[in-house]
């Protein structure tokens, strides 16, 4: 397996919070693929600063709510 | 399963199973001996049209699965995936031309050369699509 990310997210408890937006409404709002939204949740892949602003603003939260380093 | 990845699914086995064809009917064709035998072209032209016709219909299934899908460019995610697989299979790609050269320096056998080259192209490409699928598997 290669090495995860060391970058923890909250996206998925997000979703749930904002009322189960699912996973391909959050993609097509920040335009990715389903997939992609999947990747980010299960931590397999980081996503460009600018989906990650993309995605914090989808919340309404600042990036640092979303995204943190693992061990903070 | 991302669009292209099912794409990726699908082209490996067109690849192998095309390349097998291709070798088939080149041994069927030509005498292998301590040189080696001049391409034939009518082969090597079967061999586009069959890849070409292949690809088509493995694209059009695979489409048909998920219009919408299809349609869609690759995103940030499947850009890096995409890139990094290109990357990657063209050391493939050049690890084979090195070796068919360094042959050709020995044997001076350009029809080797050209066989080797044309098989590393095949293998490089598999690879590419190999690599996909791991990458979107395990991450980029």
């Amino acid at each position: 397996m290669a090495k995860r990310p060391p970058i923890t997210n909250r996206v998925r408890e997000l979703r749930e919070a904002h009322g189960q937006i699912s996973q391909a409404a959050l993609a097509k709002a920040i335009g990715v693929t389903r997939q992609t939204v999947i990747a980010i949740e299960q931590g397999r892949y980081s996503p460009s600063l600018e989906s990650a602003f993309r995605i914090a603003r989808r919340f309404g939260v600042g990036v640092e709510d979303v995204f943190g380093w693992e061990g903070d | 399963m991302a669009h292209r990845e099912k794409l990726a699914w699908v082209m490996i086995p067109v690849l192998i199973l095309t390349g097998l064809w291709y070798i088939d009917r080149t041994q069927a064709v030509l005498d292998f001996g301590a040189e080696a035998s001049a391409p034939v072209p009518p082969i090597l032209i079967g061999y586009v049209i069959l890849i070409v016709l292949a690809s088509i219909a493995g694209s059009v299934l695979v489409a048909a699965s998920a219009p919408s899908e299809a349609e869609a460019p690759a995103d940030e995610r499947e850009a890096r995936i995409l890139d990094r697989a290109g990357h990657w299979s063209g050391y493939v790609l050049g690890a084979a031309a090195i070796a068919a050269m360094i042959r050709f320096t020995v044997d001076g056998d350009g029809n080797r050369l050209f066989h080797l080259v044309f098989a590393g192209l095949i293998l490089s490409q598999i690879a590419e699509y190999a690599l996909q699928i791991l990458f979107y598997r395990r991450g980029v």
